[in-house]
C-alpha cells in the first residue's frame, strides 16, 4: 500500500464517519431505496406468510430459509450503485482526492450499506411479535437466525461493492454481484452438490465447495442456533477479504 | 522568481495509459504568490497533470512534489494542502448545496467553528447564499461551477487546482471569478488549466503551453513572445507558433 501518511484511531473512525454520514443520507435520499426496501418486505413476508399458513407452526424457520435467496437479487440492488455510480458521475475523482484513506472511504460505504440492509432486516420484526403473540416461538434459534442473516447479508455486501469497483456501469455491477450470490448459495444446494461431485467424482469438487467455500452450511448453523466461532470466522474473515479487495481495486485504479 | 522552495514541483513526468504517452517528460515549478496558467487544446495533457498532482493517478515516471511532500507518498497531507476543482465538477447532484459544503468541509477536517467559518467564506466568497437549500441539481451551470470552487476553497488551502474553472461561466462570472483569484493569490499557488486563451492573458503570472503532453512553453506572455521569435504576438499566434515548430509525437492520438 503506498499511502504511508499517519493516521490516528480516532482520526480514522471520524473519517469513516464523515462518508457513513453521506452515504447513509444518500440512501434515503433516493426513493429507489424505499422501493427496494418494500418490495423486499413484500416477497420476504409472503413467502413466510405462505409457508406459516400450509404449515401451521410458530417458527421462523421458513422465513430465514428463503432469506439467502431473496439476498441474491436485493444485495446487489443496493450495492451497484456504490462505486459504479461515483464513476459515472465523476464523482469518484472527488472522493479520491479527499485527505481520507481509501480504507476509510470503503468502510464508510460498507457500514452505510450494512445499516441499510439491517433496518430493513429489521423491518420484519412484526412477523416475530406475530408469532409470540400466537405461540411460543424458540426465541433463542430466532435471535441466532437474525445474526445469521445480518453476517450472511454483510458478506453479500462486501462482494456486492467490491463487484462495483470494478466497473461504471451498474448494471454490470448488479449481474457480477448477483452471479457471485448465486454462486455461494448455490454450491450450498444438495443437487447442485451432487451434480458437481458427478462431473468428476475423483475430485469430490462439489463437496469440496460445499464444505470451503459455500454460506449456506454456515448460515444454516445459525438456523439451527447454533453460533460456532468457525461460522463467524468464515463470514468476518469473507467479508474481510472482499473489503480489502475493494480497497485494492481503488488503489488499483491510481495506475 | 522567488528563491523559497517552488509549492509545486514537477520533474520529468510522464504519464503513459499502454501505448499512449498522455503527459510525456513534463518538468515546471510553481511558487506561492504565483499564478500559473495551463494552456494547450482539448487532449493535450493538462487534466491529466492536473490529477496527477492531486494525487487521484500516479505518475509513470519522474517526481511530483507538492509543498515538498512526494504526491505518491505523502497523498493524504498533499490532499490536505490542495484545494482541487477538477474537470466537469462532480458533485453529488442529489445532495443540498449546504449539505454538500459540509460535508466537504468535515473530510478535509474541520470541525465545529473552523468548519462554519470556513463555510461562511467559501459561501460568501462563491455567491452561494441564494442556493444553500436548493439541491446540487436544481442548481443552473454556472452556481455547480462556483460550488466546485467554493469546495476547493472551504479549507483555505495553500495550493489551488482548478480544471477549467471558467467553464460554464458568462462573462461577468469571469470577470468576477478572475477578480477572485487576484485576491486569492497573495501567499498562495495558483495552477490553472484552461484551453480559454483571454483567461491565461487576464490573471496569469506566468503560462505554461502543452500540447500533446509534452510542455512547449514556459515563462511570462513577454518571454514566451521572445520564445516564439515575435515580440508584439498575443498568446494565441505564440501557441500556433510554438505548436508549429515542435515535433510531432507519433505515439499520439
Amino acid at each position: 500500500m503506498k499511502d504511508q501518511d499517519g493516521l490516528t484511531a480516532a482520526a480514522f473512525v471520524r473519517g469513516i464517519g464523515i462518508v457513513f454520514g453521506r452515504e447513509l443520507g444518500s440512501y434515503f435520499d433516493s426513493p429507489i431505496a424505499y422501493i427496494y426496501a418494500a418490495v423486499f418486505l413484500v416477497l420476504s413476508g409472503t413467502t413466510f406468510m405462505n409457508s406459516f399458513f400450509l404449515q401451521g407452526v410458530v417458527d421462523m424457520g421458513p422465513y430465514f430459509e428463503v432469506l439467502p435467496f431473496l439476498l441474491i437479487p436485493f444485495i446487489p440492488a443496493i450495492t451497484m450503485r456504490g462505486w459504479a455510480e461515483e464513476r459515472s458521475q465523476n464523482t469518484f475523482e472527488l472522493l479520491m482526492t479527499l485527505p481520507l484513506h481509501s480504507l476509510q472511504v470503503v468502510l464508510g460505504k460498507y457500514v452505510a450499506a450494512l445499516c441499510f440492509y439491517l433496518v430493513v432486516l429489521l423491518g420484519s420484526l412484526p412477523l416475530v411479535f406475530m408469532l409470540v403473540w400466537l405461540g411460543e416461538p424458540d426465541l433463542g434459534i430466532i435471535a441466532a437466525s437474525y445474526m445469521g442473516a445480518a453476517l450472511l447479508g454483510a458478506l453479500f455486501l462486501a462482494f456486492g461493492l467490491f463487484a462495483s469497483s470494478l466497473t461504471s456501469d451498474q448494471i454490470v455491477a448488479f449481474v457480477l454481484a448477483g452471479l457471485t450470490g448465486f454462486f455461494f448459495v448455490l454450491s450450498g444446494h444438495e443437487k447442485v452438490v451432487e451434480v458437481i461431485d458427478g462431473l468428476a467424482p475423483a475430485q469430490q469438487l462439489g463437496t469440496w465447495l460445499y464444505e470451503s467455500v459455500s454460506v449456506e452450511p454456515h448460515y444454516e448453523a445459525f438456523g439451527r442456533g447454533v453460533i460456532g466461532l468457525g461460522h463467524l470466522l468464515y463470514f468476518l474473515l469473507m467479508s474481510g477479504f472482499f473489503l480489502w479487495m475493494n480497497q485494492i481495486a481503488l488503489q488499483r485504479s491510481k495506475f | 522568481m522567488t528563491a523559497s522552495p517552488p509549492a509545486i514541483a514537477v520533474a520529468g513526468v510522464t504519464k503513459r495509459y499502454g501505448a499512449l504517452t498522455a503527459v510525456d517528460d513534463v518538468s515546471f515549478a510553481v511558487h506561492r504568490d504565483e499564478i500559473v496558467g495551463f494552456v494547450g487544446p482539448n487532449g493535450a495533457g493538462k487534466s491529466t497533470l492536473l490529477k496527477m498532482l492531486s494525487t487521484f493517478i500516479h505518475p509513470t515516471q519522474g517526481r511530483i512534489e507538492v509543498d515538498g511532500l512526494d504526491v505518491v507518498e505523502n497523498p493524504l497531507a498533499v490532499r490536505g494542502r490542495i484545494g482541487y476543482l477538477a474537470g466537469d465538477t462532480p458533485l453529488y447532484p442529489k445532495m443540498r448545496v449546504d449539505k454538500f459544503l459540509r460535508f466537504i468541509g468535515q473530510a478535509r477536517g474541520l470541525q465545529g467553528g473552523e468548519l462554519a467559518a470556513g463555510f461562511e467564506r467559501a459561501v460568501d466568497l462563491c455567491g452561494l447564499g441564494s442556493v444553500l437549500l436548493q439541491r446540487v441539481e436544481q442548481c443552473s451551470t454556472g452556481f455547480r461551477q462556483r460550488l466546485g470552487l467554493a469546495a476547493a476553497l472551504i479549507h483555505d488551502p495553500p495550493i489551488l487546482l482548478l480544471d477549467e474553472p471558467t467553464h460554464g461561466f458568462d462573462p461577468l462570472q469571469v470577470m468576477a471569478f478572475r477578480q477572485m483569484l487576484r485576491d486569492l493569490s497573495p501567499g498562495r499557488a495558483i495552477l490553472f488549466s484552461t484551453h480559454i486563451v483571454a483567461d491565461v492573458e487576464a490573471i496569469s503570472d506566468r503560462v505554461l503551453i502543452i500540447h500533446q503532453g509534452q510542455l512547449l512553453g514556459d515563462g511570462t506572455l513577454g518571454q514566451l513572445a521572445a520564445a516564439a521569435a515575435s515580440p508584439q504576438a498575443g498568446l494565441e499566434e505564440i501557441f500556433a507558433r510554438l505548436v508549429q515548430a515542435a515535433p510531432l509525437s507519433s505515439e499520439q492520438p
